[in-house]
């Protein structure tokens, strides 16, 4: 056993039954109860601006947890992830507005819908694979939007607006707007990304990694990858509509141009860039993304306020997608773990700084 | 002599402390989608803020002028806002898309703070939430059935073909367009939705060919309306059918893309155009875009034009406002601009008005026709689309 809980650095696990707890040690267990309670406090540091993106990245963290899920671990490779944030989206709309469902029923039944439409998009995996897989969800991204776009009933793509929310008699208002979504949004993630770690520790959980690392070998093991691969769809997608009934809520309105393909390969790029399969990774591929823009946005900005370029030559407009795409591309030659590898390995550092054994 | 100095010192003093500072601010497309239109808005925009601090025409009032790219994205759109209205305490919101205004409806009302939109949705001033936004021209949905309405006159009874694009901004004046057609005695045999992406057009327009449609109206922006009149001259379809379009698809952006396949094309819009240099307005266009020095192709642009409505409302308005320099003085002097008291800036055709229950700026509008050079020439005078109360009466 190791002295001290808190300070093990090596493996001391004899049961297997350790071996399936949440968190490997207590320090680990410990430093993120640490890091939810600092989060709280949050709202009261950050300027209201930036407090808009950590509600972004949060949201978006949701829905790259679900891509994880069918993409990262799974293998399935899935690019429309938004139109299954826009199936939420516009179900949670709907559950708000005309069966007048208060949020925390709203968001869930979307995340739901979401979930059975994604299991019904899932149903050609059980057939396909790779890229003709891929070419499939892309079809369900296009199907999506003209879907949307043509049904009177979610205002042929133009906006839905959804009521205003009010918990515990404090009320959304434009003035507390981002802090009163900090405090839902960021609950619903932290219980998303335990449900999932959890899922891992199940049958169903470790039956989707073994799909993907070879799912001949899986069935060989009595997995059935084809209901392997569903759930795979079921969850993700569900993830995806709980995102999307998230955004709806605090974008204030649904709207078809915020789920469209754009969004989706965005989605891919925080899930490549923090590390497919992996869930500290779901949490870094948004924050990075996300941070990424805002500087590519001041430095744009500034380097336009220099008058070096002449009129006409927009920086930002060369500026934006060259580092949006030049990440992903080098992340793809350089790092392919994606951000969680260099998380693991500054774990690993700390874990045995200094010389503890 | 010194006594002389220091007074003058402290007269200076004491006027610079009592000079106040508004910030006029504008979020839109500069780069991404529609960014041919918003890059040279947002000049226009800029420029004239700039001028009226230049020319003092809010005297004791330094403007701030600050102009934000969000990219045509909704979420980007709503965080300026935020910074706008929470930081920056503007006192009118100069917007850009039709989506992210949709979806900021019910915030501006809950701030009230008066938004004058690019995008001319009809939708934004229909109830409900619709107290503060004020569109600076006619809708798309009155070009449209304008357009319709020359159409009935020339030939009625004709076929014509709506060619809308796939968003919320294409989609909506569909609805009225439909309603007045039918009023009109006028058949719309096919409704296609075209995005930016159309590289070939041939078998939407073969359809419409044999369909006998004789007019195709857009509702579109100018590069998707481009590559239409490029297929349609390619396929020999100039001379049959008339191809029309309202505010977004004309100018000097769509004959600069389709070039001499612009010929005939015709345009309903608010604007005077560049070529119309006898017009104070475009005098005044002119005068700002070289004292700025922005490059010909900007000013000529029409949203250049527009970019320097929206700004010369908000500054007007402010100016009306007198010493209430916030959301609500401005309100105020926006809906005193009506009747003797209307707003004659001199880019648009007609005077802008607007009243607690008028939230349509210019109203006329005029059609022209784009001849062998690509210019548009007007084929009616400033007028105001009878239909359009009928099919879409405002509340």
């Amino acid at each position: 056993m190791p002295a001290s809980r808190l300070t093990q650095t090596g493996n001391y696990r004899t049961r297997y039954t350790q071996d399936q707890t949440i968190f490997a040690t207590a320090a680990e267990q410990l430093s993120l109860i640490v890091f939810v309670l600092l989060l709280l406090t949050l709202p009261l540091l950050l300027p209201k601006t930036l407090l808009r993106d950590v509600n972004l990245i949060m949201i978006y963290a949701v829905a790259v947890i679900g891509l994880n899920v069918t993409t990262g671990y799974t293998g399935l490779i899935n690019i429309g992830q938004a139109a299954f944030m826009g199936v939420g989206a516009y179900a949670t709309a709907l559950a708000a507005t005309r069966l007048n469902l208060p949020f925390f029923l709203a968001i869930p039944l979307g995340g739901v819908v979401a979930a059975l439409i994604g299991t019904l998009v899932g149903l050609p995996s059980l057939r396909l694979k790779y890229l003709y897989l891929a070419i499939a969800t892309l079809a369900f991204q296009i199907i999506f939007e003209w879907t949307v776009g043509h049904l009177p009933v979610l205002q042929q793509g133009s906006a839905i607006s959804l009521p205003t929310v009010q918990v515990f008699g404090i009320r959304d208002t434009f003035l507390n707007h981002n802090a009163f979504w900090y405090y839902i949004i960021l609950p619903v993630l932290v219980l998303m990304a335990l449900l999932w770690r959890n899922v891992l520790r199940t049958r169903h959980g470790r039956a989707l990694i073994a799909v993907r690392d070879n799912d001949r070998a899986a069935a060989a093991m009595g997995i059935h990858p084809g209901t392997a691969k569903l759930t795979a769809f079921l969850l993700g997608s569900f993830y995806a509509g709980i995102a999307g009934g998230l955004f709806a809520y605090f974008q204030k309105a649904v709207v078809i141009e915020d789920y469209g393909l754009h969004v989706s390969v965005q989605l891919l790029a925080m899930a490549i860039v923090g590390g497919l399969g992996s869930l500290p990774g779901s949490f870094l591929g948004p924050l990075f993304i996300v941070a990424l823009d805002r500087s590519m946005e001041a430095l744009s900005g500034w380097l336009g306020a220099q008058n070096l370029f002449p009129e006409g030559v927009d920086v930002a407009t060369a500026l934006r997608p060259l580092a949006f795409g030049l990440t992903i591309m080098l992340f793809l030659m350089f790092e392919p773990r994606g951000l969680a590898n260099w998380w693991r390995l500054t774990r690993l550092y700390f874990k045995r700084w200094p010389y503890k054994f | 002599m010194k006594k002389a100095l220091a007074l003058s010192a402290l007269v200076a003093l004491s006027l610079a402390a009592a000079q106040k500072t508004v910030t006029l601010a504008w979020s839109g497309a500069i780069t991404g989608p529609t960014s041919d239109a918003g890059a040279s808005y947002a000049a226009g925009v800029e420029d004239y803020c700039k001028y009226a601090n230049a020319q003092n025409l809010l005297p004791g009032v330094r403007l701030n002028c600050v102009v934000r790219d969000d990219q045509y994205n909704n979420a980007n759109t709503q965080r300026n806002f935020e910074d706008f209205v929470g930081n920056m305490n503007v006192p009118v919101f100069l917007s850009y898309s039709t989506g992210s205004n949709l979806q900021l409806k019910g915030v501006i009302e809950e701030t009230k703070v008066p938004t004058l939109p690019a995008s001319y949705h009809i939708g934004l001033i229909d109830p409900p939430n619709n107290t503060y936004m004020f569109l600076p021209v006619s809708s798309y949905s009155e070009n449209i059935v304008a357009l319709l309405e020359y159409i009935a006159k020339k030939d009625r009874g004709a076929k014509v073909a709506l060619v809308v694009n796939p968003s919320p901004f294409g989609r909506d004046p569909v609805v009225d367009a439909r309603k007045a057609a039918q009023r009109l005695g006028l058949k719309i045999v096919d409704v296609q939705e075209v995005g930016g992406n159309n590289l070939d057009n041939t078998a939407m327009l073969r359809r419409f060919e044999s369909q006998g449609v004789k007019y195709v109206i857009n509702q579109n922006t100018a590069g998707p309306v481009a590559n239409i009149l490029k297929d349609a001259k390619r396929l020999g379809l100039l001379g049959k059918m008339q191809f029309m379009g309202a505010h977004y698809t004309g100018g000097e952006d769509l004959t600069k893309l389709a070039g001499d396949a612009a010929e005939d094309f015709i345009w309903a819009t608010s604007y005077y155009l560049y070529d119309e240099g006898d017009r104070p307005g475009i005098q005044l266009v002119k005068k700002i875009g070289a004292q700025y020095g922005r490059k010909a192709d900007t000013i000529r642009s029409v949203h250049y034009t527009s970019g320097m409505l929206a700004a010369a409302i908000a500054v007007e308005a402010l100016k009306r406002a007198k010493n209430d320099l916030t959301a609500a003085g401005l309100y105020k002097g926006l809906t005193s601009m009506n009747g003797s008291r209307a707003f004659q800036p001199g880019f648009t055709v007609g005077p802008v008005t607007f009243s607690a229950k008028d939230h349509v700026g210019a109203e006329s509008l005029r059609l022209l026709q784009a001849d062998k050079t690509g210019n548009f020439k007007a084929i009616t005078g400033p007028q105001r689309s009878q239909m359009f109360q009928l099919v879409h009466p405002l509340r």
